[in-house]
């Protein structure tokens, strides 16, 4: 995989040989359908869509759903063959395996090598990113943003409460157990505890505490000893220091509770910082830092969202053709003054966005998290395996189990392991 | 003969095209979702016939008899509630001779909402942390809840939920058989002395009867393939307390992309739903007076 990323960087730098004829007016008159979904990136970008439709003359038809309604749209269309889609967007840690299996994800590599503008810099993406969308020799989609769980943490409630920001999983507990104590009418601790969401964070938990979800022989872990810990602590976080109801909760719940300050501490994507400092209110008490370490070290998750061109599409140049367009540096040094972090290194050290960062000191923190996510973090959320939606489902269900008290710790993980292992067998 | 067979065949030529693409339009997605429902045809593996396998993986499957329970149970009470509530709302409407007007534009209102308006906003006022629901309880001493994050609350919770959006529906129907019901049989049961109950109970319910059974045959279609309310609320949760059969196959052909799999969950529910309309058309021509 390496070696291919290696070869697909240089390749694309030697195709800055074609730049000089690349023509952005070469599809002028095309009309493209985007599937998106409703995500602060898309939100973002396509205020700007008829700026594109000037360079190039081609027109973009949009299609907004929410997450998991867009998904539905696109297996409609992609299952008959239709090419009435030409772009979507793609969380490639979660479907991309099982997409790129079923053939709905075009190859970029041939555009990214041979048909891009000259400012146009692909090695400039997250290598990590590149690597979440690259199957084989198939490139799927190009980053869009860069993402993961952080703990927001309420300064002036650590303060009143005499605690300091915990520095171990172990201290996570006892900060909110003081808190609790110190003040009955704040939720200590908020997360995911919707059970197709929650491997997100909950995966930051098992990896921190030296667990992983599969053994080197393919057999689902759940049940080893960081497994069953990790189980333990997140489930009693959210049940006796999380808001009555955590069991339903998925990002929107968390960041509105955090956002009207009944939360002093909530794990949740640093997408989210835009809708919690919404108003202003969380501006000036909020911290924002990595899960703390635990006995397996730290091993943050990140991730992106990536745009890729449906296989079926019949402009699938003109489509290309957004994709740069959205995806170039110039418009993610954009879209980063709106607080979408860039998959780019270019844009992360661009002066503009460095003053940006630096105006608010929660935002030096929220950078500081998701640059150091980038560095040592992990993409793995869930199963690595084409089934990992499904994946997700298993070990949200153990979690419940504890969290509703309807098993003990052994017989939740063991009947999630028996499980996940025939899901794997069928890998 | 031709004088009579030339406009019926005309008639026939004109209502031809209609017939078929109506039959069309119904016959194409059931026939191509029973051949599906024979396919081993997940997203990413090859589609090969797999025979009755996935009917014979729905047996022992434990999470398909969840959601027969969980579908049935909140079948049961929902309709229960609904014809119970609706048919004592429109014996009172019956007899008001005030604002009767008012009160029937009222209770069209919440079955002309949206069900996913219906979902949020149930959402907001149930939220066991901040909702109006809990705030009413702790006012009268009771305990609070936590209403749909409880495994054990969740389904009479949403049938508390539909029963709120749709037993106006069912008050209107009885209401319309109740004003249909001829005068000369409660005179001759006011002659023989009859009580107000004794007359509801010997009178009125008998021949009400088609009536309910008809809001019951209307309602029974919905409340079988129980869907919106659930996944806005709750996505079949808290730990499949609320997964019924169509969100069980819902969730397994559009998030898992087990194809095959939920088009056999999605004919055995259709299944199910035909034999209950079927059942109940019976029951209805066993009650026409």
């Amino acid at each position: 995989m390496k070696l291919w990323l290696t070869a697909l960087a240089l390749a694309a730098a030697l195709g800055s040989a074609h730049a000089q004829d690349f023509n952005w007016r070469k599809d002028a008159g095309t009309t493209i359908t985007f599937l998106s979904s409703n995500h602060p990136w898309a939100n973002s970008v396509l205020k700007y869509k008829d700026e594109f439709t000037k360079l190039t003359g081609i027109t973009v038809k949009v299609d907004t759903y929410q997450e998991q309604q867009m998904r539905q749209r696109l297996m409609t269309v992609m299952n008959a063959n239709s090419d009435e889609v030409d772009l979507f967007m793609s969380l490639p840690s979660r479907e991309g395996a099982q997409f790129a299996k079923a053939g709905w994800y075009a190859n970029l590599e041939p555009f990214i090598t041979k048909d891009v503008s000259k400012d146009y810099d692909f090695g400039d993406f997250s290598k990590g990113l590149v690597a979440a969308e690259t199957h084989g020799s198939l490139v799927s989609g190009i980053p869009l943003n860069i993402e993961g769980p952080v703990l927001y943490y309420r300064k002036d409630i650590f303060k009143k409460c005499g605690v300091t920001p915990p520095k171990s999983l172990d201290d996570l507990l006892s900060v909110a157990k003081k808190i609790k104590a110190c003040d009955p009418s704040i939720t200590p601790f908020v997360s995911r505890g919707l059970k197709g969401a929650l491997p997100y964070t909950f995966s930051v938990f098992l990896h921190n505490m030296g667990g992983s979800y599969m053994t080197a022989q393919r057999k689902s872990d759940l049940c080893s000893a960081a497994g069953k810990a990790a189980l333990t602590l997140y489930a009693t976080l959210l049940r006796d220091y999380g808001p009555p109801g955590v069991v339903n909760y998925n990002f929107y719940q968390i960041s509105s509770l955090y956002r009207d300050g009944k939360a002093a501490m909530a794990f949740e994507s640093s997408n989210e910082l835009k809708s919690v400092m919404e108003g202003g209110a969380r501006l000036n008490d909020t911290g924002v830092m990595l899960l703390p370490p635990g006995p397996g070290g730290s091993h943050p998750t990140v991730i992106g969202w990536g745009i890729s061109v449906s296989a079926h599409s019949k402009h699938k140049e003109a489509a290309w053709y957004f994709v740069q367009w959205a995806t170039s540096p110039a418009m993610q040094a954009r879209l980063a003054l709106m607080g979408i972090a860039p998959p780019r290194a270019s844009v992360a050290n661009d002066p503009s966005y460095r003053k940006w960062i630096d105006a608010e000191p929660v935002r030096r923190e929220w950078i500081d998290a998701i640059d150091q996510a980038n560095a040592t973090g992990t993409s793995e959320v869930g199963y690595p395996i084409v089934a990992n939606i499904a994946s997700r489902d298993y070990i949200g269900q153990a979690v419940d189990d504890l969290l509703l008290g309807q098993k003990p710790v052994q017989q939740a993980c063991a009947e999630a392991d028996r499980e996940l292992d025939a899901l794997i067998a069928k890998d | 003969m031709s004088t009579t067979a030339g406009p019926s065949g005309s008639l026939t030529a004109l209502a031809l095209p209609a017939v078929v693409f109506t039959l069309l339009m119904i016959a194409f997605p059931f026939a191509y979702t029973l051949w599906l429902s024979f396919q081993s045809y997940t997203l990413g593996s090859s589609e090969h016939f797999a025979g009755a396998g996935n009917y014979l993986q729905l047996l022992n499957d434990p999470l398909f008899w969840n959601g027969i329970r969980i579908t049935l149970v909140l079948y049961v009470l929902s309709l229960g509630l609904q014809l119970g509530l609706g048919t004592y709302i429109a014996v009172l409407l019956h007899g008001s001779k005030r604002f009767a007007d008012v009160l029937r534009s009222l209770l069209i209102s919440p079955f002309v909402l949206p069900p996913v308006v219906v979902g949020m906003m149930w959402l907001v006022i149930l939220d066991p942390a901040i909702g109006a629901a809990n705030w009413i309880l702790q006012i009268a001493g009771l305990p609070r809840s936590d209403w749909l994050a409880s495994p054990r609350w969740v389904i009479p919770t949403v049938a508390l939920i539909d029963s709120w959006q749709w037993t106006p529906f069912v008050a209107l129907i009885v209401l319309g058989g109740l004003q249909s019901l001829p005068p000369s049989v409660y005179e001759a049961a006011q002659i023989d002395g009859a009580s107000r109950t004794g007359t509801f109970w010997r009178v009125t319910f008998p021949l009400l009867l088609p009536s309910i059974v008809t809001a019951a045959v209307l309602r029974s279609v919905d409340l079988l393939r129980f869907f919106d309310i659930i996944y806005i609320t709750t996505q079949g949760g808290p730990n499949d307390a609320s997964n019924t059969l169509n969100i069980y196959g819902f969730r397994q052909g559009f998030e898992f992309f087990n194809i095959g799999y939920a088009s056999a969950i999605m004919i055995t529910l259709s299944t199910i739903v035909l034999g209950a309309v079927l059942a109940m058309s019976y029951a209805r021509r066993r009650a026409q007076w």
